[in-house]
């Protein structure tokens, strides 16, 4: 599903973010990618999404090689990719509907698809009744929960999570893992970025530890470090 | 509501968000619209005005006295005929040349009476232009046909014509492209405030798989609503003020005896797709311009 083969990205000056990482993920996962600051984690899902390329080396996403993607191409890549941030990234003058409403339309989806796509992944977060609120009047865990939504709304293959539980407590953030953990039960590809090591701990899935470029250690499947 | 209406209405929710910089900025481009509809307004009028004089301008080719047989005035009418740039040939044979000059002579015409039977004037063909580009090579082509001993051509007139028609067109299109230039700038200068205000709202888009063409629409279906808006404006103001010039020109017109003005009946369709075209090329040129930076993939 996502495969890097010796990719390595060199900014100027001889920064290295990446040196031949190899990382194979399969389809169905649950991924937890760790590393301190200047690990290369944020390089890691700016070349899934193409938003870099690799300096060297090859990336496979959904058996499509990125460097054969052409630039008109890219949109398409990032549909089969949603993406959840940390700080949620919502639009704060639209409500939790029009939120996820769109996201739909940016995919150019259909009016019949938007109407079940909404209520569908509303009801997967566990947002029912909380449609005409605005992002204002929800808490951090609610705000988030919209994120997710809007990252399953246009089902998407894989969901990247970059920190998702970092501007959250701990009671929340074990909630949004527990949301991010249903979605892979049904059949999603999750890459989960964190510095939350108990989050880590509690899980028993399979952590890529990156550090100063390179893979530091991989528990594999099911495993813990 | 289907895509193109959402698309629509962000555009249209940009232009009511920013209304007062929008309303500066159609102002502007109005500005630049009614300048350059007065310029098309001269232009399209000297250029009638040209069209006019060609019509009636033309040179008179000389018959020499010993190529007045019906075949020899037949080859020459055919060469007159092959010349570049000739619309039409009219003959006029020594009968009609004194007529001519009895006419023009007017109350003195009897100072030509007792000609008719030795008839000094000479026959000739009036040679009448397809355009006024050009008219010394017709001159020169004609001077070389054999049997043609003179060539009569009002240069000074058609001369002047020429510079009055070329001089107008350079200015349209010099004040014109650079008003045009000014224009995108400060057309994708008010799109730009909105690209920036929407600036969360293209990140995210982007990350979610929106095509280039579905972030760009909004801001161009903004930049298009401003171009047409002064296009609209620009075209009402243009057509009032040329309808009351227009009434009081004839007057003007008819003691010149020789400059006439297009009325507005044949005139307003030009301006009005003029306006229409320039209104949305700085809309969709502006827009792109600002949005573009946002646009790497």
């Amino acid at each position: 599903m996502i495969e890097f083969q010796k990719v390595t990205k060199r900014y100027d000056h001889d920064v290295y973010a990446l040196k031949e990482v190899d990382i194979k993920i399969e389809k169905g996962e649950f991924i937890f990618l760790v590393g301190p600051s200047g690990s290369g984690k944020s390089t890691f899902l700016k070349l899934i999404i193409k938003e870099e390329d690799p300096t060297n080396g090859k990336i496979t996403i959904n058996s499509k090689e990125l460097s054969k993607l052409k630039e008109k191409d890219v949109p398409y890549l990032r549909r089969k990719i949603g993406f959840v941030f940390q700080d949620f990234r919502l639009l704060y003058d639209k409500t939790v509907e029009e939120n996820i409403v769109f996201a739909l339309r940016v995919i150019e989806a259909s009016e019949r698809e938007i109407r079940t796509q909404v209520s569908s992944a509303l009801k997967q977060v566990g947002l029912e009744g909380k449609e005409k609120s605005y992002p204002n009047q929800l808490s951090g865990g609610e705000q988030q929960r919209v994120s997710l939504a809007r990252a399953i709304a246009t089902r998407p293959p894989i969901i990247i999570a970059d920190e998702p539980t970092g501007n959250l407590d701990n009671v929340t953030a074990k909630e949004i893992m527990e949301s991010l953990f249903e979605i892979n039960r049904n059949g999603t590809t999750v890459v989960v970025v964190t510095h939350d090591e108990n989050l880590i701990k509690s899980s028993n899935k399979r952590v890529i530890t990156l550090n100063k470029g390179r893979v530091a250690s991989d528990t594999g499947k099911g495993g813990l470090i | 509501m289907g895509t193109s209406t959402y698309l629509f209405k962000q555009g249209y929710g940009n232009l009511k968000k920013h209304g007062s910089k929008t309303f500066s900025t159609m102002l502007i481009i109005c500005a630049t619209m009614i300048i350059l509809g007065i310029f098309l307004i001269i232009v399209i009028n000297v250029n009638h005005n040209v069209k006019t004089v060609t019509e009636g301008q033309g040179l008179q080719a000389f018959i020499s006295e010993d190529h007045l047989e019906q075949e020899s005035v037949q080859e020459i009418a055919r060469k007159l005929k092959d010349v570049d740039n000739v619309k039409e040939i009219i003959f006029l044979n020594k009968d009609d040349a004194l007529l001519d000059a009895k006419e023009t002579l007017k109350e003195y015409a009897y100072l030509l009476e007792g000609l008719e039977k030795a008839n000094p004037f000479p026959a000739s063909f009036i040679v009448k232009f397809e355009n006024l580009q050009g008219t010394e090579n017709v001159k020169k082509a004609i001077e070389s046909i054999d049997g043609i001993y003179k060539v009569g051509y009002n240069e000074t007139i058609m001369n002047a014509v020429i510079s009055v028609a070329d001089i107008a067109k350079i200015v349209f299109f010099g004040i014109g492209g650079v008003m045009v230039i000014i224009s995108i700038f400060i057309i994708s200068n008010t799109i730009k405030l909105a690209v920036y205000s929407n600036k969360r709202e293209i990140f995210i888009m982007r990350y979610i798989g929106a095509t280039n063409k579905f972030i760009r629409r909004p801001f161009v279906v903004e930049g298009t609503l401003i171009g047409m808006g002064a296009a609209a404006i620009s075209w009402v103001i243009v057509s009032l003020t040329y309808i009351v010039t227009y009434a009081r020109l004839p007057k003007i017109g008819s003691t010149l005896g020789i400059f006439g003005f297009v009325p507005y009946s044949s005139l307003w369709y030009i301006i009005l797709i003029a306006f229409v075209i320039l209104g949305i090329a700085l809309g969709v040129i502006g827009s792109s311009i600002s949005i573009k930076k946002y646009l790497k993939a």
